[in-house]
């Protein structure tokens, strides 16, 4: 009875509509999955922004919903960059302002009344959901298993190397990105497949949406080419390939475009050219083709060939000769660091300086992806099974991602798809092989083998299918051990690694309560309340846009990272004598200085940390000025205690995270206790700031810029001689007066 | 040589006697003396021509480029400073703007060298004019000390910004003909040769099992995380300290080349037992030995997977998750 009415509900017209009905629901479950495991940190701490770029992303958003579109398009802002603001309209990705923009506008339609920053908070964990199901549809075109396609979207939804990105709170570009850009992939899959200008229009629709968001859409513009290309080298030229290559990149290049701060960089840069180098091969290929068609002689398809070959030769030099010339700019720095490794340590130290940007490690590989690293390879293998133009763009993809991987540990991000894909193909092909109840190949996972070409040598045998239930067994409890561990391991990684908002840092009290420590927020709403609201702040870049977004009060340098010689005087004011860096600090008119430090917290990602960065960067621009050398000790070490050189006790940097730090301890016991040093007792002193402010523990302090001498003296003089006058009036009861002749 | 030796004593009186004149003969002097490569210098010409008065730069390298010293450095860097010091000679430059380019060799030189108390070589040491209109009030030299490798851009950028103002002749490296002509000639070969072999070589380029063996393995290496031993040219392996070999490094962003090899191959067996599964194990006909192939398949993946996850254990500290027997 029970099997009958479950036959009734597998089999037939019902079974499809049934199985429809579970997809939907198993996706809708991961869709919550991947959600609910992104929020972590707001139940923990709260709806907060998290980091450093998301707070300029978040005050750009409010910017947007308060001014409106055009005055946002049109955005100088003149409290970054001080004095010469930043063109904040024309140098951002506006799509993630946009899109939670309009999703606020929609639900104030709906008279939801919600926050804009509840929305920027959740952006990221809702678009993971999408994510999740764009990784089905991209998946489900691979391959002509049930199974692959939810497993690619289950594996998306709760993989690390994703999550890092966007737990709730990390409203940076990649939230929205990495979504379009398996979108983007999966609408130009099935553009390849159809040669249907319709899904090429909207490969070109999503491209420029991406474009909008992410800088990362490079990858895209170049991988497609690339894909049109090997696909061209195996001699798989078709008419699908044309159109849907030349509609995506006639529109696609249109809207990227439209971006002010794209602009006409792609028919200006190295980076673009190679979409229009395959742009220009791919009219010579199919003008061959149709001459082809016409002309039976075999010499003259020679020569027709030969033709295109020189043609492209010529087309390449030109190309070659164009760059050197000027004409087309060469590679972006920070593209170019991709392929040579050295680039960026020797001529952006800004760019190296960068934790993300430094290569990965393995521990790093296997953190983010767990045992989806090791199916990965298993599955670019099974791609070579069918080879059809599909798998292709699998095998480009993954190879050249997990070289950007190994550069970069920030491009994990565009590994992780495709690992994603991959694994989800192998683990697809094991499960059909084993879960199944009756003996014999799985008639559905059946894959019709090219029979053209010499097939891999794994499947040249025909399959028959596994007998054993031991077997069976065997294989799926070990399978399904290793998912179990799998989301174990999603779930604790999130939680542990992924998930602290880093504006709030947390730590454990001796008896296991959560301590939290607020110090960011407590030193920025001090600046806020206290100082004039165009007070200017310096700071090292890397605070800047959390004193825009938090405090609220211009700054000299931001996180955005385009000017590097303004950087370099930041640099060099923080890391010259006070007699250098007063008249930097004037001339900029700055008010008060912020310095982070960690040493009585044993917080590690503090100032002097970064130190020796601002001090190479400064160097890069004023070598006569600033020498690296000089902060190291005759045998090389970089030192904070007594041995420390006097560049670097003379430094403000150094004056300003240790000023009256030896108060806090008595008896010259004064210990930075991240870099385990023990202080000299008399501490350094500080004659052109004044302390401001100094956070609950000590990570930020804040230093007013002193205005110039009322008599006229420097303020060494004047720091002088109050110090002196001090010990005078002592004195002065003692003694006669004397008439001062100073 | 030796009439220069004779010469010193002289000009030494002369120099004090007509101050003006006999300083542009000691620097035409030294100046005729090579036309376009650094002089040769020894202790005795080093004190004449370091000496005050002097009315023009010099730049000396102090340099060791004997086999027997062991200075890989030094003699890197000697066709680099020739190649400053004829960009120098050959550009155009402003004629009042004099400055001689001289190398000192160690074995020439032991007690400029002693007397300089140098301790390491290469030192370049530029010494401005005491007269004339470039002289500066310290006239003591500056010193550049090399702390790597570095080419003669970054070095003739040093030395020019410690010049006065004013236009410098640039940087000219000589156009390498020979490598230019054996590239063709390399390039212009292959193409030959894979005209030729063109039926031979077609079927292996259009072989499905080699493109998947180039492509994993490729992935393999670099999800090992080789392009970070590239990067930052990690050791091989390194010793416990206690006379042994460690092979794991410790610290989650830290490794050993021979680690990332070893993890590379822990990969690879995963991957190829994963795929021996689904692709090779079903196509077994005999069921016995399916079976057997089954188990052993299965035990070496789990056996893998949990000693890899031990490795791991060992570089992250806290993880918590493991899988027996490991």
């Amino acid at each position: 009875m029970a099997e009958s009415s479950l036959n009734v509900l597998l089999k037939g017209n019902t079974g499809r509509n049934t199985r429809g009905l579970l997809r939907i629901i198993i996706l809708g479950t991961i869709a919550a999955a991947a959600v609910s495991s992104r929020l972590f940190s707001v139940i923990r701490f709260e709806s907060i922004i998290h980091e450093f770029d998301p707070w300029f992303n978040f005050r750009a958003t409010k910017y947007l919903v308060q001014h409106g579109f055009y005055s946002f398009w049109d955005w100088f802002d003149d409290r970054t960059w001080h004095p010469l603001g930043r063109v904040t309209g024309g140098t951002l990705y506006p799509g993630l302002m946009v899109t939670s923009g309009v999703i606020y506008h929609i639900l104030r339609f709906l008279t939801i009344p919600v926050d804009i920053r509840n929305i920027c908070v959740l952006l990221a964990p809702g678009f993971s959901g999408l994510t999740a199901l764009a990784m089905y549809f991209l998946t489900c075109e691979m391959s002509t298993s049930p199974s692959a396609g939810l497993l690619a979207a289950a594996f998306m939804g709760i993989v690390p190397g994703y999550i890092s990105r966007s737990v709730a709170g990390s409203y940076d570009n990649e939230a929205i990105a990495i979504f379009l850009l398996v979108f983007t992939f999966f609408l130009w899959i099935k553009a390849v497949k159809n040669g249907s200008i319709m899904w090429g229009a909207l490969t070109a629709l999503f491209y420029g949406y991406m474009v909008s968001a992410w800088g990362g859409y490079v990858f895209i513009t170049n991988l497609i080419p690339l894909h049109v290309f090997v696909l061209l080298c195996m001699g798989r030229y078709s008419s699908r390939i044309y159109i849907s290559y030349t509609t995506w990149y006639a529109l696609g290049t249109l809207a990227s475009m439209q971006i002010p701060f794209v602009g006409f960089l792609p028919i200006r840069n190295s980076d673009h050219m190679s979409a229009l180098g395959i742009f220009g091969l791919l009219q010579l290929v199919a003008f061959a083709d149709f001459v082809r068609g016409f002309i039976p002689g075999k010499h003259f398809q020679r020569l027709l060939t030969t033709m295109i070959i020189v043609v492209f030769g010529v087309a390449l030099v030109g190309l070659v000769v164009l760059t050197v010339s000027g004409v087309i700019a060469p590679w972006s720095g920070r593209f170019y660091s991709l392929w040579d490794t050295g680039y960026a340590k020797i001529h952006i130290p800004i760019i190296a300086s960068v934790s993300e940007h430094q290569p990965t490690a393995w521990p790093a590989f296997f953190f983010d992806l767990n045992f989806l690293i090791w199916l990965f390879p298993a599955g670019v293998y099974m791609c070579f099974r069918d080879l059809k133009d599909e798998h292709v763009f699998v095998i480009i993809y993954s190879v050249l991602a997990s070289y950007f991987a190994g550069v970069m540990v920030r491009l994990m991000l565009t590994l992780t798809p495709i690992v994603c894909v991959a694994a989800a193909l192998a683990l697809s092909t094991i499960l059909d092989t084993y879960v199944l109840a009756t003996p014999g190949p799985n008639p559905k996972a059946k894959v019709v083998e090219d029979a053209s070409s010499e097939p891999l040598r794994s499947a040249r045998k025909p399959d028959v299918g596994v007998t054993s239930y031991l077997s069976k067994m065997v294989v799926t409890s070990s399978v399904v051990v290793y998912l179990l561990l799998f989301v174990a391991h999603c779930t604790w990684v999130t939680s542990n690694a992924y998930s602290s908002p880093s504006v709030v840092l947390a730590s454990r009290m001796p008896d296991g309560s959560q301590h939290i420590i607020d110090d960011y927020r407590e030193a920025y709403y001090w600046l806020r309340q206290n100082t004039p609201h165009n007070a200017k702040v310096m700071s090292w870049w890397d605070y800047g846009y959390q004193i825009g977004g938090m405090a609220d009060r211009p700054t000299l340098v931001d996180n955005n990272t385009w000017n590097n010689t303004h950087i370099a005087t930041v640099g060099k004011a923080m890391s010259s004598r006070e007699e250098v860096s007063y008249p930097i600090l004037r001339q900029h008119d700055v008010d008060y200085v912020l310095v982070v430090f960690g040493g009585l917290l044993g917080y590690s990602g503090d100032d002097i940390n970064k130190f020796l960065w601002m001090v190479r960067i400064a160097e890069g621009i004023w070598p006569d000025e600033v020498k690296e050398r000089d902060f190291f000790t005759a045998r090389g070490e970089y030192r904070v205690d007594d041995q420390a050189t006097p560049t670097m006790r003379n430094s403000l940097m150094y004056k300003m995270s240790y000023y009256n730090y030896h108060t806090m301890f008595q008896g010259g016991q004064a210990v930075d206790r991240v870099r385990g040093a023990k202080l000299p007792a008399e501490g350094p002193q500080l004659s052109t700031l004044e302390e401001a402010f100094t956070s609950e523990n000590w990570i930020i302090r804040i230093y007013k810029v002193k205005d110039l001498d009322n008599l006229n003296r420097d303020h060494g003089n004047a720091v002088a001689f109050d110090r002196g006058h001090k010990r005078k009036r002592a004195t002065k009861k003692k003694g006669p007066r004397v008439l001062r002749t100073e | 040589m030796k009439l220069l030796k004779l010469l010193i004593p002289f000009i030494t009186i002369l120099s004090h006697g007509f101050c003006g004149s006999s300083d542009t003969d000691k620097f035409e002097r030294y100046r005729s003396l090579s036309k376009s490569a650094p002089i040769d210098l020894d202790d005795s010409s080093y004190q004449v021509l370091t000496s005050k008065p002097r009315d023009y730069h010099v730049a000396v390298l102090l340099t060791a480029t004997e086999a027997r010293f062991g200075c890989i450095l030094c003699r890197e860097f000697q066709p680099e400073w020739e190649l400053i010091s004829r960009s120098w000679h050959k550009g155009p430059k402003p004629d009042e703007l004099k400055v001689l380019y001289a190398t000192l060799e160690f074995t020439n030189g032991k007690e400029t060298f002693q007397k300089l108390m140098l301790q390491t070589a290469p030192v370049l040491l530029v010494f401005p004019p005491t007269v004339g209109p470039f002289s500066k009030v310290d006239d003591g030299p500056l010193r550049f000390d090399f702390s790597g490798p570095i080419s003669a851009d970054q070095l003739y950028t040093w030395i020019t910004r410690h010049l006065p103002d004013g236009p410098k002749p640039p940087l000219v490296r000589p156009i390498n003909y020979m490598r230019i002509i054996s590239g063709t000639t390399v390039f212009m070969g292959v193409v030959t040769l894979f005209t030729v072999l063109s039926p031979y070589v077609f079927p292996v380029v259009q072989n499905r099992n080699l493109w998947a063996a180039v492509s994993l393995i490729a992935i393999l290496l670099f999800i090992s995380g080789h392009m970070f031993n590239h990067i930052r040219k990690v050791p091989y392996v390194a010793g416990d300290g206690k006379g042994g070999i460690s092979y794991f490094a410790g610290g989650f962003s830290n490794q050993f080349g021979m680690e990332t090899q070893i993890i590379a191959a822990i990969y690879a067996v995963l991957s190829f037992a994963t795929i021996a599964l689904a692709m090779k194990v079903p196509r077994i006909t005999d069921n016995k030995t399916q079976q057997v192939a089954v188990i052993i398949w299965g035990s070496v993946l789990l056996g893998m997977y949990s000693f890899l996850l031990s490795v791991f254990k060992v570089k992250n500290g806290g993880y918590p998750f493991f899988l027996p027997p490991f």
